[in-house]
């Protein structure tokens, strides 16, 4: 059974290493592919560096179609599983192996992060993580009730971190998101995507850390632009065929 | 102001006249030869000037023959002629701008998934020069390999 590892990067020099780092320590099977997206700076050079093989989008393209690239080389590469995690080092990749091991052993298709989902009683994973907690702003607090309100409407499925970046997946989801991936609106679409087809979708509570470097791109006005187009995309979602009779 | 009305309403219908006639010739035949030397200057594709070729024409048409247009504004029940012609170059304008929306949609999409192509490609060359030999290497990385010593 291979597993990819796959880390969409944009302009993230300083952190990538050390996310590499991380990642080949806790899931030494993996591989890992960095999908660099069209960076201006050395981002491609350092994770090539650290050991990762590097897949260089020639101009910026989004997150979207970075994700999709790295879901494309899972699939054509003939990987099993696959998962990503950002690279800025918010994704602790002691967290990625739990999702994977979820899908490994079968139970869903699509496994998402989730860093609002409270953990169980057991207080399962989280060991070994050092920072800080997650601490949303008040924008993305907004935004992410709004999706979060919309995204479970819509799919009739509870999700409580929509736009999270830490996945795993299997060859299903693979073929789906190769094929079908919003470039610009790429989390809560593809969500609403893989439930539409009749995938198991589910959420995993993992903690997340304090981003190391660089800012968040959300002001209010983009949050704002943000969720309106959000809201658009789920609403178009939802007119999109549905796969009739979807295997379970 | 009803007589005001009633006079608007009995006056004859407001027609284009010979000197708008002649202007909108002449800038129909100009537009049509900008189009022209647009193509000859490889500056726009045969495919899609075919629908400005189209509109130079009807632009002609329209100042060769004012019936035409007092016809069509019959038709929509407008008693001035230029209103209907502003409202149906409205439309085909707007009808315009959405082609090419989607047309743009269309090419940003085979961008992106050219430029993926590409990555992988690179990718898949990193890969495969770093662990040569790999069970497991599928035949498109193969394939590169047979590429490379070809050349």
């Amino acid at each position: 059974m291979r597993t990819l590892v796959f880390i969409p990067a944009w302009n993230e020099a300083d952190s990538v290493a050390a996310v590499i780092a991380d990642v080949r320590e806790r899931l030494p099977d993996a591989d890992v592919l960095v999908v660099d997206d069209g960076s201006n700076d050395e981002t491609g050079a350092r994770a090539a560096e650290a050991g990762a093989t590097v897949a260089s989008l020639p101009f910026n393209q989004g997150l979207g179609a970075a994700l999709q690239t790295g879901y494309l080389y899972a699939l054509r590469e003939g990987y099993d599983f696959c998962a990503h995690l950002d690279a800025d080092g918010q994704h602790p990749p002691a967290e990625v192996a739990r999702l994977l091991a979820e899908v490994r052993a079968d139970r869903a298709d699509l496994v998402i992060g989730s860093r609002y989902r409270e953990a169980g009683a057991d207080g399962e994973g989280t060991d070994g993580v050092i920072g800080d907690d997650y601490k949303p702003t008040l924008s993305r607090r907004i935004g992410t009730g709004v999706f979060r309100f919309f995204l479970t409407l819509a799919t009739r499925q509870r999700f409580t971190d929509t736009t999270s970046g830490m996945r795993a997946a299997n060859r299903r989801v693979m073929e789906l998101f190769s094929e079908n991936y919003s470039p610009d609106f790429a989390e809560i679409e593809s969500l609403q995507l893989a439930v539409r087809q009749g995938l198991r979708v589910e959420e995993v509570p993992v903690r997340m850390l304090e981003r190391a470097g660089g800012s968040s791109f959300l002001t209010p006005l983009r949050s704002a632009f943000f969720i309106f187009k959000g809201m658009i995309v789920l609403l178009v979602g939802q007119f999109r065929p549905r796969k009739v009779g979807a295997e379970r | 102001m009803t007589a005001a009305l009633l006079a608007a309403a009995q006056d004859p219908k407001v027609h284009l006249t010979s000197q708008t006639r002649i202007l909108a010739a002449l800038i129909a035949l100009a537009f049509m030869l900008l189009i022209l030397e647009l193509i000859r200057r490889d500056r726009l594709q045969e495919r899609f000037s075919v629908v400005w070729f189209v509109a130079g024409l009807g632009m002609l048409a329209g100042a060769a023959f004012p019936g035409l247009l007092s016809g069509v504004a019959d038709l929509m029940g407008v008693r001035d002629t230029n209103v209907a012609l502003f409202s149906i170059v409205l439309l085909l304008l707007l009808g315009l701008a959405l082609n090419f929306s989607v047309i743009m949609s269309r090419q940003a999409a085979q961008i992106t998934r050219l430029a993926q192509e590409r990555a992988l490609e690179k990718a898949r060359e990193q890969a495969g020069s770093v662990e040569n030999g790999k069970p497991g290497s599928d035949a498109s990385v193969r394939g590169t390999a047979e590429n490379d010593f070809g050349r």
